[in-house]
């Protein structure tokens, strides 16, 4: 009895200082930029629920939280990174990681946190490597993304065709729901909306194939090696079978295509339920996992990471950072719809009943683009050169040799 | 003893001055900062810092394939749609020039395309020719004249030729009103003159009409130019450059470079430099043309 007496008073000693000091001290403010709607349920648990739940246990420590637009978020920390007024922390989209980094503006995690592995080692490990650039950790992941197939059941019904589990049977199962509907008008397979790296890369990847070298410096081999040009090949064959449509200006678009049963199935994430239940109530879909292929059933990986900058106060932004991966953060969010990273909050029941279930297992598979700083110019020169292969104009291989020549220039 | 001219002279100063400074703060400084951007390797994110790169934005400009693209595109643009404009629009304001009834119900018709909308102007026109649109439907089901749908916007020559249609039916209208009242202003006693030497109408418009509207045609013709190679919102909102940026014109190319590929302000200030130098070159060309028809 003594002993525990003695082990309270020995913990109270250790930690009554600290506190004291703490408030002592002025009160710190952390500035938090971030891309949640001002008025949607996340703005409201993070301005009800979970600040007020951090400032209570982190006396001392108050939370300054701005809402901005998606894309003003964006050029907004570029802007501030001149002007030295950037926030302490900022929920960035993981496209921007890359940019950031590159301009010196974000701290290194791993480098700098002395209790980075813990912390990391709670979080998923794909949704973490969309914060690794250069061997280095600059964010932690905050929340994730990533997509699956959904298709019209009564179309594959009418077809007699299954769900495709594997590639081979992907690619049958979509030239056969090509063709004419009753009404004689044109059904397509499959729809994808874009030839971005957010769109082929599930394709190259399932099919073994890869766009750069494991260190990200490296496209020779990679993008015009083997695999990736099949992947590419069995794309554009079914394209130009009419099999495949959705990313040229005078289609259809996606969800209205699918919503009235032009397109048979396509690849998409968690947002298109909400969507196509308000749209298109009556459309019988289903989902299932991206088709495997030699590679496995890889998709992409969307989702934000929560990044510090290098002019904040980073004992208190690293205690945010922390707070808001924790898993009462991510469970709470769970709630309004975003997919959580921590490894606890996906074992919830929360999260086992939401309507993002079927996504958690394409996530543990799922890969990040590439995370380099040219990526956008790198994505663009993608789709102009699938463009050619779509077309006929040039061959995969051809086309994708072009590719992982310029590639190789801009990741000099 | 302050003269009445000195007098005289202060308030002319102080009554341009508003716009003058208006006009230099709004207008030939940011030409000449842009102008020496377009000397600097700037970026969005390194606005502060511009490091002098010489002739590099241009050397960039010139040997980029998705400018050149876009250059003849815009020259393209601006060949189709400038003269089909103006005749067009000459002939309607002809037709009202004639006639006395209805005259102010069709001038407000035609001049509608006018202040529309660019963008719901856009987004109809890109809902009238999508594969799935208005037209295939009519040509394929009611009038039965094509077997398959055509894909008029999923390649470059079909879908600018739609952001030509566009320009040109929303240009008529201002070339229709800058024409008629040109045409009011010619001397009833030309036509008179025309009439007794046995002239024919055809004979009028070339001899007489013409020559006398020659200042508003030249004017007409550098402004659309001006507006051509100004053309942005049909392109974006009908193709937003698909496929493979193969519609990209010379604004919609800089627009991209600058605000989302990958924000490369000096880039885009070099292209917006070769695009002015462009069309300065052209309007000389096109005063030296009407010049010489005039001796």
């Amino acid at each position: 009895m003594l002993k525990k007496i003695l082990a309270v008073l020995l913990v109270c000693m250790m930690v009554l200082p600290a506190g004291l000091s703490l408030a002592e001290e002025e009160a710190v403010t952390i500035n938090f930029w971030h891309h949640y709607n001002a008025q949607s349920p996340e703005n409201e648990t993070l301005m009800n629920v979970l600040i007020p739940a951090f400032e209570a246990a982190n006396p001392g420590i108050k939370v300054n939280a701005v809402s901005h637009e998606w894309a003003q978020l964006h050029d907004k920390v570029l802007i501030s990174a001149t002007s030295d007024s950037l926030p302490d922390v900022a929920r960035c989209d993981i496209a921007w990681l890359p940019e950031f980094q590159a301009m010196g503006i974000l701290v290194a995690l791993d480098e700098e946190m002395a209790d980075f592995a813990e912390v990391s080692g709670q979080l998923l490990d794909s949704a973490m490597s969309t914060a690794s650039i250069g061997g280095h950790y600059y964010a932690l992941a905050l929340n994730t993304n990533s997509k699956i197939v959904f298709y019209n059941v009564q179309m594959l019904q009418d077809a007699g065709i299954e769900v495709p589990a594997t590639m081979d049977q992907w690619v049958e199962a979509v030239k056969a729901l090509s063709g004419e509907n009753a009404n004689g008008q044109q059904t397509w397979g499959w729809n994808e909306p874009a030839l971005a790296g957010w769109n082929i890369c599930p394709f190259i990847w399932s099919f073994g194939g890869a766009l750069l070298s494991d260190d990200q410096t490296v496209a020779t081999g990679y993008v015009n090696g083997p695999a990736t040009v099949k992947a590419v090949e069995t794309f554009a064959q079914l394209v130009q079978a009419e099999a495949i449509t959705g990313f040229n200006a005078g289609d259809i678009p996606m969800t209205d295509g699918f919503g009235m049963g032009r397109y048979a199935m396509m690849l998409e994430g968690p947002w298109k339920s909400a969507e196509l239940e308000g749209n298109y109530p009556d459309v019988p879909y289903a989902t299932a996992p991206i088709p495997a292929g030699e590679g496995g059933s890889i998709s992409v990986l969307g989702g934000e990471d929560i990044a510090m900058f290098n002019t904040a106060n980073k004992e208190a932004a690293w205690l945010f950072m922390q707070f808001m991966t924790s898993e009462f953060a991510e469970t709470e969010m769970a709630k309004c719809g975003q997919i959580p990273v921590n490894k606890a909050a996906l074992e919830s029941d929360t999260v086992k009943g939401a309507s993002f279930a079927p996504f958690i297992e394409a996530i543990q598979t799922a890969k990040a683009r590439p995370t380099v700083a040219a990526w956008s110019e790198m994505d663009n020169d993608l789709q102009n050169a699938l463009y050619y292969v779509v077309t006929g104009e040039k061959t995969a291989q051809e086309a994708m040799d072009e590719l992982a020549a310029k590639w190789d220039t801009l990741l000099k | 003893m302050i003269t009445r001219s000195r007098m005289n002279r202060a308030q002319i100063i102080a009554l341009l001055a508003p716009g003058l400074i208006v006009f230099g703060l709004f207008t030939v400084y940011p030409i000449i900062r842009l102008f020496m951007m377009s000397f600097c390797g700037i970026k969005l994110e390194t606005m502060f810092v511009q490091p002098f790169c010489g002739l590099d934005n241009y050397v960039h400009v010139f040997s980029d394939p998705t400018f050149g693209t876009s250059f003849v595109n815009s020259i393209v643009y601006t060949a189709v749609t400038v003269p089909a404009q103006m005749a067009l629009g000459l002939f309607i304001a002809i037709l009202l020039n004639g006639i006395r009834r209805f005259s102010v119900t069709f001038r407000v018709i035609n001049y509608l395309p006018v202040v529309t909308s660019w963008v719901i102007a856009s987004l109809v026109f890109k809902y009238v020719f999508q594969t799935e649109g208005l037209l295939n439907y009519f040509l394929r089901t009611v009038i039965k004249v094509i077997p398959k749908n055509v894909k008029w916007l999923n390649e470059r020559w079909g879908g600018m030729t739609v952001a030509m249609i566009l320009g040109t039916w929303k240009g008529i209208g201002w070339n229709m009103v800058i024409f008629l009242a040109a045409l009011q202003q010619v001397p009833k006693d030309l036509y008179e003159a025309a009439d007794i030497d046995g002239c024919g109408a055809w004979k009028k418009f070339t001899h007489v009409t013409l020559p006398a509207i020659r200042g508003t045609i030249l004017f007409a013709m550098v402004e659309l130019t001006i507006g051509g190679f100004n053309v942005f919102t049909s392109i974006q909102m009908i193709t937003g450059g698909k496929p493979a940026d193969q519609t990209q014109t010379l604004l919609t190319w800089m627009y991209k470079n600058a605000f989302s590929l990958d924000h490369d302000i000096g880039y885009a200030a070099a292209l917006s430099f070769v695009m002015a130098f462009t069309l300065g070159l052209l309007a000389v060309v096109q005063f030296r043309m009407m010049r010489s028809r005039d001796v």
